[in-house]
Parts: structure tokens; sequence; C-alpha cells
């Protein structure tokens, strides 16, 4: 950390903090006001961004504030986190500026500004933090402020994702503390630039496993990614973006953490990602092709890009001193997935905000004769698609060179792939890629060129026109669909800019090598992927996923099986039911272990209260009249106890019927009930003078103990 | 001489000033009465305050026979716990004049509750186990009337359950006192112990024995299992503020009492290693994981918070029982902590008892809409107790997992980390549903007869206060931390 105390990053974080609350304020009172000002907040926050961007490229300086939390808060920035914290506050401001018409109709939106700009500074905190410590608190913090956006409309399946999200974030919270534990423990520090350092000739697996457990959860990767797929169609267009395009990246961040700064460069290590994010990258390309809702199939299609990063990050680790490429290419397709999320979702959103709907064949035929939607769609489409001169293809093709060279050098003695083994990833990759063009064709060709088979709704959708969004939403999303073609086409002088800067934190010191971007062989991976697309489109979408109606119209149907949700199937009757009634069971009996014991309380309290009765005369009198004065003694309760009373109305009932049958000329007349309530009186009476007698006894056993007692103390006393 | 007057004046005039309630005949108004005790509390903090701010001082009162001294030490922390009562403590106060509005035979209960006070100030600052064992009784007494206070069956039953299970406790203590008045130097608390090591050969069995059930008997008022049982019984029968200052505070001088006999007269080197640290390291963790596991299964919400206490107190013994400085560190941290947070719970909880009449779980719908300010601090005290940073409670729990970890206590060195975070886990799914399900009641919740129930002010002040204390307590903890490690380094 250098020497100058850099504290505009402090105010990146805590101003946002600040802003949310007098936003809030702000909003209690004018909910115009209150717009301009959540506004104004993300605006500013992206200014300072960009000074840090500008001003410090990719040196490294950084900001501490002491006794914050115990360990004091540090802060440091260096190209990639000035890269990335920009990232962040430009979707924030796109997001925000698109949120003044998305929420028109909404309830509680003080509530949602309030934690949105709360949660941009609490993203700032995590991706500038310069140790773990920092990180960890901001993380937390995220999770939880992030929980309200998802919730935010309150309906059943919004509250049910939400309640996925939390709990997710919690268990991850919790996993990556242990982690935190252990490589404090090991290392005692916590500093990122120190960690590798302290690392060495320590065995840091089980901290690192811990850590990646709970930050993969965050971004989504296999096996818990479950709650992208429900919190991001639940929530509003704005958060699924936000959620999408950076909290996962929030994730991303701490494995990179991981990665670079503590496993650097390790092998082993780099496989395991690889296998996490090979699973991440085919399952969540696979369920999104399944998915009829727009904002599920983007969610998967989130779930899917993050495995493409995490295989970039595997081969980081697998490649080791050459790495140049695959570096290069997580960091490049981490922030362009950022943005085409921030795109598709707030396209998406443009239609929710409209019909309020997000199934396929509800919305069918909604962008046809909208230019402007439609072209920001499709931009994002051919981005994420990986189509050459989008900006997606860039970063995938680097991605894919990485393998390809890995494949070069795989087979040797000392590598732990081998070439089938890196053959498989490849092609794994390549599907994947297809299919992601498969799945945003189905998209496009649902909400923008097919026509609604109801004719009626296709009519009322050609009618909206131009009325469909205000000029803020059309401006905030023309200049995000700008940016794909732009930096796909030129991409020396946008993407190699921001891969400089990005390298140095993932440890790549060298420039990289020039690259013919648009070459034959760069090209022909990209067209297998897009040829794959088509065939899968073509041959499974059109094919197999679409129905046909009895009007002679297809439909599309959701052809995934529902006892494959794992959440549904394995993680929810676990946790909620299985668990907590077995470990629930043995608990409760080790609660009640003593009060078996206690079950002689009854005697027990019976001694005392004759214990009391015995001195109670002067002393309880005077007492009474003052402290429980005016306290009414409590009712007489009726006579006998619950057992007399049920034996005397059955002995009762019986002497009825047999009155009415049998005993008609000499009819019985006691009344059993308070015959047996007199007997037990009886008893009891009894039982309460052998017990006054016992008590007595035992108290006069008690007082000579005592006084035997002290006298013993005493005497060891005087003996010592 | 003053110094004296001065300690001596802060056990003392809550005391009298109890009493004087207590036997003052007039019938005074409900309104009078709450001011009257809230002036006296105020008084009494301001005697504190000097008396804390003061230098370390020592009294011998006077002797029973001549072998059994009374007598008072004002240490480091005495002081510190001296401090969390009596803010704990004045807020109950405050919150409980409108609190009992709806009770009778308030002059009793305000009455008791100074008397308790006092009484509690005296056992911080008890200088040896004799003393430290009187008042520690004599705490047990007059704390009955609280919880039986509604004198309805359920009250009185609980009453009893809690007298026995505490003279239990205290006889077994009482043992222990017999068998270590023997074989120490003095019973005077002195850091590392008073073992007199020439006797104590030949001995150790039976040593340690006393020891554990000394463990074990001041365990009863701090809840660890087996002598659990009377928390999750007496808390929800007692009235809302006393619940707090029972679950707060009254539970942590079990703790001290633990610290005052392992650390002060046996000495922790005596205990590390034996088969006593084992067990009650035992003890403790199951106590953390049954304690959290059974309050994620209640419904009644004080029964809950009962529960969580019986697990949270445990995090405490934990800490203790690893005899390790940044254990004890933790363990210090996390009796300031809890007794912020949870009273701040007992009386949010109680607020809304109050207002709405609700006492379970699934019945408070939409209570964040009718009361915002209450449930922000339940939320800001709950995210405490499960430990997200920056509020409080993570803290002391990243000092006890570290603590446990540096132990390196085969086994309990990292299954204890491990069960502090799934009791954490449950922590979070025992209190964060009644956030949820209050501020975001669906949207089928019927906004058209939405009341704002918010409390008065003397309700709404303290429950803030405290939720203020459990988030800012851990943001700048470190004047606190440093606190605490200084008597942990002492002690060990």
């Amino acid at each position: 950390m250098g020497e100058t105390q850099i504290y505009l990053l402090a105010w990146i974080v805590f101003f946002p903090l600040a802003g949310a609350g007098v936003t809030y304020l702000a909003g209690r009172t004018d909910k115009r006001f209150r717009d301009y000002m959540a506004c104004a907040v993300a605006v500013i926050e992206f200014l300072m961004t960009m000074i840090i961007l500008i001003t410090m490229k990719d040196q490294t300086a950084g900001v501490e504030l002491p006794g914050i939390c115990q360990m004091g808060l540090k802060f440091e920035t260096d190209g990639f986190r000035a890269v990335y914290g920009t990232v962040a506050a430009f979707m924030w401001m796109m997001t925000t500026l698109f949120s003044t018409e998305y929420f028109r109709h909404y309830r509680n939106r003080n509530r949602y500004y309030l934690f949105m700009i709360m949660t941009l500074g609490a993203t700032e905190g995590v991706l500038f933090s310069a140790d773990l410590y920092t990180t960890f608190i901001f993380f937390e913090m995220m999770s939880f402020t992030s929980y309200v956006w998802v919730a935010q409309d309150e309906r059943k399946e919004s509250l049910r994702a939400a309640e996925t999200y939390l709990a997710i974030a919690v268990i991850g919270g919790l996993v990556i503390l242990m982690g935190l534990f252990l490589l404090y423990h090991q290392t005692g520090t916590l500093m990122i630039d120190d960690l590798y350092q302290a690392c060495q000739g320590k065995n840091v697996l089980a901290a690192c496993v811990c850590m990646f457990v709970g930050f993969g959860a965050k971004a989504g990767a296999f096996p818990l990614h479950i709650w992208l797929p429900k919190a991001h169609p639940v929530a509003p267009a704005p958060a699924s973006a936000l959620l999408s395009g950076i909290l996962t990246k929030t994730g991303i961040f701490g494995i990179l953490v991981i990665s670079c700064k503590i496993l650097f460069h390790d092998a082993r290590w780099g496989t395991f990602v690889l296998l996490v994010g090979v699973l991440t990258m085919v399952a969540g390309a696979v369920l999104a092709v399944f998915s009829i809702d727009i904002k599920r199939t983007l969610a998967c299609s989130s779930v899917s890009q993050i495995g493409f990063i995490l295989v970039g990050i595997g081969m980081q680790g697998l490649l080791g001193e050459e790495n140049i490429l695959a570096v290069r290419g997580t960091m490049l397709h981490m922030v362009n997935h950022s943005l085409f999320k921030l795109t598709l979702f707030m396209a998406a959103g443009v239609i929710y905000m409209n019909l309020h709907k997000l199934e396929l064949n509800e919305i069918r035929g909604f962008g046809r004769n909208k230019p402007l939607l439609k072209l920001a769609f499709l931009s994002g489409a051919l981005g994420i698609g990986g189509v050459p001169l989008f900006s997606g293809y860039i970063s995938k093709t680097l991605l894919h060179e990485s393998i390809v060279e890995y494949a070069g050098i795989a087979g040797k003695s000392d590598q732990i792939l081998g070439v089938p083994d890196i053959r498989l990833v490849e092609w794994l990759f390549l599907i994947s890629g297809g299919l992601t063009v498969a799945y945003m064709l189905k998209l496009f060709m649902a909400v923008f060129v097919e026509k609604n088979k109801d004719r009626q709704r296709q009519k009322a959708y050609d009618d909206l026109k131009g009325s469909y969004m205000n000029t803020m939403s059309k401006i905030v999303l023309g200049i995000c669909a700008v940016l794909f073609p732009l930096m796909g086409i030129l991409p020396d002088r946008f993407m190699n800019w921001m891969a400089d800067l990005g390298q140095t934190f993932m440890g790549a010191e060298e420039a990289a090598e020039q690259i013919s971007w648009f070459g034959m062989t760069n090209l022909s991976g990209s067209l297998i992927s897009v040829l794959l697309g088509a065939a899968v489109y073509l041959l499974v979408i059109r094919g197999w996923m679409m129905k046909k109606q009895a009007d002679g119209s297809k439909e599309y149907v959701n052809c995934w099986p529902a006892v494959l949700d794992l959440e549904d199937y394995l993680y929810r009757p676990v946790l909620l039911q299985v668990l907590p009634a077995v470990a629930g069971g043995v608990c409760k009996v080790l609660d009640k272990l003593v009060d078996v014991f206690a079950k002689i309380q009854p005697l027990a309290a019976y001694v005392e209260a004759s214990f009391f009765n015995t001195i109670q005369d002067p002393v309880i009198v005077e007492m009474k009249k003052d402290i429980y004065h005016g306290s009414e003694e409590p009712d007489d309760p009726e006579e006998g106890n619950p057992v007399t009373h049920v034996l005397g109305r059955c002995c009762n009932a019986v002497k009825h019927l047999l009155n009415a049958t049998i005993w008609k000329k000499h009819p019985c007349k006691t009344d059993f009930k308070h015959k047996f309530a007199l007997r037990y009186e009886q008893f009891r009476e009894n039982m309460m003078l052998i017990g006054r007698s016992m008590s007595y006894g035992l108290l006069l056993f008690s007082l000579g103990l005592c006084i035997t007692l002290i006298y013993l103390l005493i005497a060891a006393v005087r003996m010592a | 001489m003053s110094d004296i007057i001065l300690l001596l004046l802060n056990m003392c005039f809550p005391v009298l000033a109890g009493l004087e309630m207590l036997l003052n005949r007039k019938e005074g108004s409900q309104k009078e009465l709450a001011r009257k005790a809230l002036t006296a509390m105020i008084i009494a903090g301001c005697f504190l305050i000097l008396n804390v701010s003061g230098k370390e001082k020592s009294v011998l009162l006077f002797s029973i026979g001549s072998e059994l001294p009374v007598y008072f030490h004002m240490d480091a922390l005495g002081r510190l716990l001296a401090a969390v009562v009596t803010v704990v403590w004045t807020a109950s106060i405050c919150f409980a004049g409108e609190y009992m509005k709806k009770e009778e035979d308030q002059k009793r209960f305000f009455g008791f509750f100074l008397v308790v006070y006092g009484v509690l100030m005296a056992l911080c600052y008890a200088g040896n186990l004799v003393t430290f064992y009187l008042f520690y009784e004599m705490m047990t007494l007059t704390t009955v009337p609280l919880v039986l206070h509604t004198r309805t069956r359920e009250a009185i039953t609980a009453g009893i359950k809690y007298l026995l299970y505490s003279l239990c406790g205290a006889y077994l203590v009482l043992f222990g006192t017999y068998v270590l008045n023997h074989y120490t130097t003095s019973l005077n608390f002195t850091p590392g112990g008073t073992l007199n090591l020439a006797a104590v050969t030949g001995h150790e069995t039976l040593i340690l024995t006393a020891a554990f059930l000394m463990i074990l008997g001041f365990g009863v008022k701090a809840g660890m299992f087996p002598l659990h049982g009377w928390l999750a019984t007496a808390h929800p029968a007692a009235p809302a503020p006393a619940s707090a200052v029972l679950s707060g505070v009254i539970v942590k001088m079990g703790v001290l009492g633990v610290i005052r006999v392992v650390y002060e007269i046996v000495g922790a080197d005596f205990i590390r290693g034996t088969w006593v640290q084992k067990t009650w390291l035992t003890l403790a963790l199951i106590t953390v994981f049954m304690g959290s596991m059974l309050a994620y299964r209640e419904n009644l919400l004080k029964k809950r918070l009962a529960y969580s206490t019986v697990s949270q107190i445990s995090y405490i013994l934990f800490g203790l029982a690893l005899l390790q400085p940044e254990a004890m560190t933790g363990a210090m941290l996390h009796v300031v902590f809890h007794a912020c947070i949870k009273s701040c719970l007992f009386l949010c909880v109680g607020a809304v008892i109050f207002r709405t009449g609700k006492t379970k779980a699934d019945q408070i719908r939409g209570i964040g809409k009718e009361m915002p300010v209450t449930m922000i601090c339940y939320t800001i005290a709950s995210l405490a107790l499960i430990g997200i940073p920056p509020a409080s409670g993570f803290i002391s729990k990243w000092y006890l997992a570290e603590g446990a970890l540096d132990s390196g206590i085969s086994v309990f060195f990292w299954l204890g980390p491990v069960v502090l975070l799934i009791s954490a886990l449950l922590t979070a799914g025992y209190l964060l549903p009644v956030t949820m399900k209050g501020f975001l009641p669906g949207d089928t919740y019927d906004y058209a007869h939405l009341e704002k129930k918010e409390p008065v002010k003397a309700m709404v002040i303290p429950v803030a206060v405290l939720a203020c204390l459990s988030l800012l307590l851990g943001i700048f903890c470190g004047p606190l931390v440093q606190y605490a490690g200084q008597i942990a380094e002492v002690m060990l």
C-alpha cells in the first residue's frame, strides 16, 4: 500500500451509505425530489470512480481507516479494482436512471432506493477492499441490503425466492467466515497483497475451499446456483441487472483473490476451479435453453457465463506462468458480462413494465415495430453470443485461445490434465457457446420476430409504438447498446486497455502479444459456436420444445422435468425438514433431561409451601400488608381434580343410563362427581398432614445440616 | 475515604431506595412511581459513574465471626460488568415505567427492581468468595418476585422452578467453597489463583471435582446444559423488562462467578488440560447447539429468545473454558454485547406484546409497518446477535473463534468454530423471519387498515439506545477490545 492516503476511496464507499439515508428521508416528503436525489448520488459516485480510474490508472494506492471494527478498514485501488469499481458505478447509474420510470407504480419505493444505494456503497467496499476482513464486512452488508430488492414486490414467489437468496447468502457468508478464521489463524494477516508471501509453506487448502464455497455461492457456481434462476424473475428488472451484473462478480472477485493471491499458479487448484466452471457453464446453458420465461432465461444465462469466467480462472491456474491469455480473457469477460446483462435485463424490464408478464407465450410479438428496443436487445444478444464484431467475441476468443494453448502443453509429464481432457473442455466450451446463441435466438425470435397468436393482443402491442418507454429510458438503453459493437469493432482501443489495467491484479506482468482478432483460426471457433447454436435452435427448440396447439399455432412448452429442481427436491427438504427434525428431536430430549428429575418438583414445591406456612404468620402478614398490599387472593379452585371430574362424569353417565333402564324403580341418586371429589379432598388432606410432618422433619434436618456445615467451615478456617 | 463511601453508596443507595418504595404505605399514582424509580436509577447511575471512573479500591466491611470477611474490591472486570448492568438496568426501568401500566403491584416491581440492582452492584464488586456467595444467594431471592410478578399459575410455577434450580446450583457452589477454603491461602479473588500448592498435592482430584461442581453450579444461572431448564420457563412468564434484565444481566452473574472461581481462585493453569476443561467445553458446545436448535423450533417469541440466551451464554462459557487470552477477550466482549443485544430484543418483543398482545412468531405479520422504529431496532439487534459485520456480535465471535483455533486443544479447536457458525446460522433462522414477516407482509397485506402502533417515547428510546449500542460498539470497538484484552491478560 502506498504512503499517501487516497481518501477519495473511502468517500466512494461511504458516500452512497450516507446518500442512501438522505435519499430515504427526502422520499418521505417528496417523491420526485427523492428520484432526483437517487440519480444524483449514483452519478456522483460514477464520477468519483472515473476520477480514480483516470488519475490512478494501474498504480496501487490505498487508504486505511484504523480502529473501525477492531482490525480497521483498508481500501486499495489498482487497475483491476478501478475498472471494476467504475463498471459497478456505471451500472448503478444506468439502472437508477432507468428505475424512475420502471417503478412508477410500485409501492415501497423509498425502501427500494434506500437499500439499492446502500448496496452500491457496500459493493464498492467489496471491490476496493485491501484486506479480506474489509471484503467480508462489506460482502455481508451487501448480501443483506440486496435481499430487500428481491423481495421488493412482496408477491408470494418473490418472498420465497428472497428467502432462498438470503439463506444462500447467510450460509455462504458463514462458510467464508470459517475460511477467514482458518486463514487468519495460519497466516496472521488478511491483507490481500501479503497473503501470497504469508501462505508459503502453509496448508491453507481448507481455508481456501471454505472461501471458495462462500464466494462461489454468491457468484452462482454449480451446485449453489439455485438462487439465481429463482431470484431474477421475481426481482424488479433494475435489481436483476445489478444482481446478475455486479453482485455475482463480487463472488468472482473473492474467487480471484483465492486463485491469484493465495493459491497463485497452483495447477491443482486450477483444475478444481475449471471443473466447477465447466459444470456451471454447461448446467446454466442447458437450463437457459429449457426456460420459457425471459428473465429466467437471462438468469440461467448468467450462471452459464459465470461458468465461462470460472473456466478462465481455472485456466489461469493450469497455465501458470504462461497464463496471459486466460487472465485477459477472464478480465474482459467479467466486464462484458456485466454490461450485457445490464442491457438485456433492462430490455426485459421494459417489457415487464408494459405488460407485467414474462412468460414467452404471453410476451410473444411485443417487440415488433419497436426498433430501439429491438436493436438494443439484439446488440446484447449478439454480444453475449460471441458473434464477431461484438465485444463478447473478443473475451470468448481469449478464453478459447487459452484452452487451446493448454492443449498444446497438455499430456506432458508435469501437467495434470491430459490431451483428451482438455479437448473435452474445449468442446464443452464451444457447445456452451452454441447453447448461448440458441437461447438468445429463442428469446429474440419470440419477442421481436414472431407474432402473438392472440391477434388482439398483438394489435395492442403494435399500437404502443413510441409510448412504451420514456426518453430517459431510451437514452439509457441506447447508450448501453452502442457499447458492444463499439468495443467489438475496435478491440485494441478499448478491450486491450481494460485488459492491461486488469492483469496486474491477477499476477500477469508481461505485455500481451498482438492477436489478430479477425484471423481465420479465431473466427472458426466462433463460427462453430454460432452454427451449433443455429442447429440447436432449429432442431431442439423449434422441433421439440414448441408444441402444436389445437388451433395450429405453436407454443413454447416447459420441458424441464420438475424433479430436477435442486432447491425444491433436495436443499429445502433436507435443510428445513429432515435436519431440524432429527437435531431438534435430540435437543428436545436433552432439554427435558433434568426436568424429568424435576417431576419431583411438586413434592419440593410442597415442602417449600409448608415451610413458608410454618414461619409465615408474623413476617408474612406484615409483608402482605405492605408489599402484597391490595392484591386479591386467587379464586378458590373448583373441587376435585381433572381425574375425579372425568371419573365422576363417566360414573354419572352410567348411572343415568342404568336409572333410565334397569333401575327405573329404585333410581340411584348419588352424584359421583361430588363423591369422588370429596374422597380426593380427604386423601389430599391426609397427604398434606403427612407432607407437613415430613417437611417439618426435613426442615429440622436441613437446619441441622446448615449448622453442622457452618461449624465445619469455621473449624476448617481455624485449622487453616 | 470518600472513595470507599462512594463504593458503598453505589451498592446501598439502590437497595435503600428500593426498600423505601416497598415499605412506603402511601399509594402513589403509576406515573409518580415510574418517575420515582427512574430518578432513583439515574442517581444510582451517577454514583456508578463517579465510582467506576475512580481508581481501583477495596474495603473490608466486617467479618462474620473472625474468619469470614465481607470484603469488596473493585477491579477491571467488576467495573466492566457494573457498567453493563447499569446501562441495561436504566434502559429497562425506563421501559418498565410504561410497560407496567398494564400490570398490578407496580410498587413491588419497581422496589425489587431497584433492590436487585444494588445487590448486583455488590456482586460485581465482591472481593472474595464468601461475599460473592452471600450476594449471589441474595440476588436469587430478590429476583424471584420479579419472575412471579403476574402471579398467574404459570408465573408461580416458573418462579418456583427458578428458585429450585438456583438453589440447587448454589449448593453445588457452597460445596465447592468449603473444599476450596481448605486448600487455598485465601478466598480473596487474585488473578492467577490462590491455591496453596503445598496443601494441594495429593488432593488434585478433589479440587478438580470441587471446581467442576462450582462451574456447574454457576452454570445454572448461566443456563449451561444440563441445568438450563429454568430459563425457558422463567422468561416467558416474567414481565418483559424483567426478562430483559434476567437474560441480559442476571445470567451474566453466573458467568462472573465462573470467571472468579476458575481464573481467580483455582487458577487457569490448574484446570488446563484436565478432564474438567474437556467436560466443560463439551457441555458448553452442546448448550450452544441445543439452545439454538430449540429456539429455532419455538414459536412463542419470548421463549425463543430465552432459548437463544441459553445458546449465547454458552458462547461465553466456551470462550472461558478455552483458558486462552484471545478467547477470554472474546468472552468478555460477548458478555457486553449480548447484554445490550438481548435486552434490546426482549424489550422490543415486550413492546410488541404491550401494543398488540401478540406473543407468537407466526402472528406478527406486518408488525414492521405498524411499529417501524421498534422493529428496526429489533432487526439491528438481530443482525448483531447473528454476527453480521459491522455489528457487534461479529467482533466477539471473531475473537472466540480465533482463540479456539489458537488454543490447539484437540478436536475442540476446529469443532468450536464450526458449532459457533452453525449456531449463528440457526440464530439467523429464528430471528430474521420475524423481521422478514414484519417488514415484508406480502402483497395481500391490507394497507388500508394499517394502524400505527408505535409505543410512546419512554419505550422507544431505551430500545433505540440499546440497538445503537449493539451496532456502534461493534464499529468502534477499539477501546473495549483493549480493555477486555487487559482483563484477559491479567487473568491468564
